[in-house]
């Protein structure tokens, strides 16, 4: 982590504490996750106390407290979804990157996570990498999906 | 300030504007079972133990956060509060870790005793329990998370007594945990000479150190009365 980038950030927005959120946002989509040390440098910058930092940090399922992979695999294992086999699939996703949900390849490529419903419940099982929403899913299609991410 | 007129238990009472209800059920006699509220702290309505019953209200209401307003009618003690209290309890009880046979505040504890107010008896359903290590690095205060309740008494009272903000809600749902800093065992030089948030817990998962040789706490304290 650079506290140059973290400094840039934080100095795009007045110094109060209302911009906490959009700050930490930023934080994330700059570095895929929240470090501790730029919550430290926010707790300095904007004099709030790091526990109140990381309790928002903490809170938001769209801020992560751990590095996270350069992809994002998302599979929802939500009501429609979940009729349709989606078990399968996100254990096949597991068996293939060798990691479980939740956890980060250790060559940092992947990360993998459970939602529960993408609102295209259509489409399910769904598997969302990144921004790809990937339909119709069978553990048969899930290495070529995942090929392409390599 | 205007009185208002209420009725509590089919019996008319009054307060002023901006009082609670528990406040003016308290004032007339009438005891309301309460967790996380203290009336030195901010009501945070967090443990529902105080729910009433609001002609009108689709919802049980906690008394403790709820302002008065004209004509109220309430019944505090009404079948469906009682056991929407116990519940309450006996949820608190069902996580919480099962050894008050040999803990330090069985005695002290409010959890117990509004257990045994309340007639909760066991919990009749196993939840899943806390297993957190016990933080004993501080010499001035010791945490044993797998006892707190949530009912955030600690970090309000730091911040509003003590003026500090060492405590913070984190995570949520099972994982829901009072942290300080960034999820750090407490050690802080502020705690020396204070133990504000010690004397406001309800259990004693914020206790003092306990010191050598003093291990023994001496009799019972109904003995000792
Ligand atoms: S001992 Fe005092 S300063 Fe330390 S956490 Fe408790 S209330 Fe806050
Ligand atoms: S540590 Fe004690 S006072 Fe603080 S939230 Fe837990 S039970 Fe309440
Ligand atoms: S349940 Fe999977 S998209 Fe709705
Ligand atoms: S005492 Fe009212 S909600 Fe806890």
């Amino acid at each position: 982590m650079e506290p140059v980038k973290v400094d840039e950030i934080i100095d795009k927005y007045p110094a109060q504490s209302s911009v906490l959120i959009q700050l930490l946002l930023d934080i994330q989509g700059e570095f895929s996750w929240i470090p501790r040390e730029a919550i430290q440098c926010v707790s300095e910058r904007l004099n709030i106390p790091l526990s109140q930092i990381y309790r928002v940090a903490s809170f938001y399922k769209a801020m992560s407290l751990t590095p996270r992979g350069r992809h994002v695999v998302n599979v929802c294992l939500g009501t429609a979804c979940h009729v349709r086999g989606a078990t399968r699939i996100i254990d096949k996703v597991e068996d293939s990157l060798g990691i479980k949900t939740g956890e980060t390849t250790e060559d940092m490529q992947f990360t993998l996570q459970r939602v529960n419903c993408l609102g295209c419940c259509a489409l399910g099982p769904v598997m969302l990498v990144d921004k790809d929403y990937h339909g119709k899913m069978t553990p048969a299609k899930v290495a070529a999906v995942l090929k392409d991410y390599d | 300030m205007g009185d208002i007129t209420l009725t509590i238990n089919d019996a008319p009472v009054t307060g002023q504007d901006g009082m609670t209800i528990l406040e003016v059920a308290r004032e007339n006699g009438v005891d309301i079972p309460t967790m996380c509220y203290l009336k030195e702290l901010s009501p945070i309505g967090a443990c529902r133990l105080c729910v009433v019953e609001v002609e009108g209200s689709r919802n049980l209401v906690g008394s403790c956060h709820t302002p008065i307003t004209e004509g109220m009618v309430i019944q505090t003690h009404s079948p469906r509060v009682v056991t929407a209290r116990r519940m309450v309890v006996e949820l608190m009880m069902a996580n919480h870790p099962d050894n008050c046979l040999v803990c330090d505040a069985a005695n002290q504890c409010e959890l117990r005793q509004v257990a045994a107010d309340l007639d909760v008896g066991l919990p009749s359903f196993k939840l899943k329990k806390h297993y957190y290590p016990i933080e004993d690095i501080s010499p001035y205060l010791v945490r044993d998370l797998g006892k707190c309740i949530l009912c955030q008494r600690c970090i309000r009272a730091c911040d509003e007594i003590a003026k500090q903000k060492v405590f913070n809600l984190a995570y949520r749902g099972f994982d829901c945990k009072v942290i300080v800093d960034l999820d750090q065992p407490v050690d802080k030089e502020v705690c020396r000479d204070c133990d504000v948030c010690v004397s406001v817990c309800p259990t004693v998962a914020l206790r003092k150190p306990k010191k050598q040789g003093e291990e023994k706490k001496g009799p019972p304290l109904i003995l000792s009365q």
